[in-house]
């Protein structure tokens, strides 16, 4: 990594962040590069955006990105999707649904091609979040590929996950299944202009109410008629910023390391998410 | 399977009011295929946001597709302002409906190709991978 991108980027400069991104997301910044990158002045907030594809992401990111700068919160968006398991070709078209005010600086959004089999998120994540952090956004949007039932694997990169749902995509069955519905911090029924939204909102609750420990917030927004955008982001901004406690938590000294087979991890993950997040 | 070298990324954007994506969307799709990262910006985008979008994409190309006949106006603006932005190791290429007279302008002021109506898929592939990077400086 040239030191002259480190020394752009230090000033905050837009074109050093670009470019430091597109390394960091090839994989082309790793181990003792990683210390030079600033540390960040205060934590962003860091939240994903997951659910199955067609469910209204991009499109309810780009009405919360209107809310935060109306609020004047600066924001960075990563948009993940899905990149070819026989090409390696991407289509990303989650940004032209998201439509901002080109002069605005407060406002960076990166489309990010998902490796696949990977839970619907781009590989480097943890270190793309950093440097956006470094940058200084007060908000960073993930935003994953259309997540499937089991891709959880998002989780542990933020402060809160944000499941959207819709009307029509199930029977209370679906509800009852393990997956990315037990990781969840916020549930929102997305297109709640649409008829059986509150249906939705009935067994979801219900499932949820079978689970006990700590309530997860359910909610009806829509971005078509706006309804339910700033109780989203009230529900957002109440969470935990779990991540920078993680974070921290790694950086001591007196870490132990372990050697675990591969599938105990998430099982690990879980029990250290739930200590953390107690 | 994917290449270890890093894949192409290209902006495609319509500028302008005309609202004819087909051609757009079907480059898009020959592009993604041929293991390129599209990044599709879509319709009625300004030059402004399309320069945006190049800028924080960190784009190696930018395809422009037009077929309002405002390719004389709104060309130069995006070159312009690719210029001004510091951009000028970024490729652009255009397409859709460009009088033949106009190629040649369109060439002289920095475009690298002008696809027309009826190009092999593959021609523009082919030229995308023959020139990682374009001259427009």
């Amino acid at each position: 990594m040239p030191d002259s991108l480190l020394e752009r980027f230090r000033q905050r400069d837009r074109r050093a962040l670009a470019r430091l991104l597109s390394l960091a997301a090839r994989g082309e910044i790793l181990g003792e590069n990683l210390a030079e990158i600033p540390e960040p002045a205060k934590p962003s907030r860091v939240v994903a955006i997951t659910g199955s594809g067609g469910v209204g992401k991009s499109t309810l990111i780009g009405k919360l990105l209107d809310f935060l700068r109306h609020h004047g919160l600066t924001v960075a968006v990563l948009a993940c999707d899905p990149q070819s398991p026989l090409t390696g070709g991407a289509l990303l078209g989650d940004r032209f649904r998201m439509p901002v005010p080109p002069e605005d600086d407060g406002v960076f959004i990166r489309s990010l091609a998902a490796t696949p089999g990977r839970g619907a998120v781009a590989d480097h994540l943890r270190l793309l979040i950093r440097i956006l952090e470094a940058y200084g956004f007060d908000v960073i949007l993930l935003e994953t590929a259309g997540a499937g039932q089991g891709d959880t694997a998002v989780q542990a990169l933020v402060d809160c996950t944000v499941l959207l749902l819709q009307p029509e995509s199930g029977d209370d069955l679906q509800w009852q299944k393990a997956g990315l519905l037990e990781v969840a911090d916020v549930i929102a029924i997305h297109k709640a202009d649409l008829p059986q939204a509150e249906q939705v909102e009935a067994q979801v609750r219900g499932m949820l109410s079978l689970s006990g420990g700590r309530p997860t917030p359910v909610l009806r927004v829509s971005a078509k008629t706006g309804e339910g955008v700033e109780a989203l982001w009230t529900a957002i901004a109440s969470q935990p910023l779990r991540r920078a406690k993680r974070e921290a938590a790694l950086s001591t000294k007196d870490q132990t390391v372990m050697v675990v087979p591969t599938d105990l991890v998430p099982e690990i993950q879980a029990l250290i998410a739930r200590r953390s997040g107690a | 399977m994917p290449t270890s070298a890093a894949p192409i990324r290209v902006v495609l954007a319509k500028v302008g009011l005309d609202g004819h994506d087909r051609g757009i969307k079907v480059v898009a799709r020959a592009l993604r295929d041929a293991g390129m990262h599209v990044i599709y910006a879509g319709l009625w985008q300004t030059p402004e946001a399309v320069v945006r979008t190049v800028a924080d994409e960190d784009a190696d190309w930018l395809g422009l597709s037009l077929l309002s006949g405002a390719h004389l106006t709104l060309v130069p603006r995006v070159l312009h302002l690719l210029h001004e932005a510091g951009l000028d190791d970024v490729g652009v290429l255009v397409g859709g409906i460009v009088p033949e007279g106009d190629v040649a302008k369109l060439q002289e002021m920095g475009v690298a190709r002008v696809f027309g109506p009826g190009t092999p898929l593959p021609e523009i592939v082919d030229f995308l991978r023959g020139h990682r990077r374009a001259s427009h400086a």
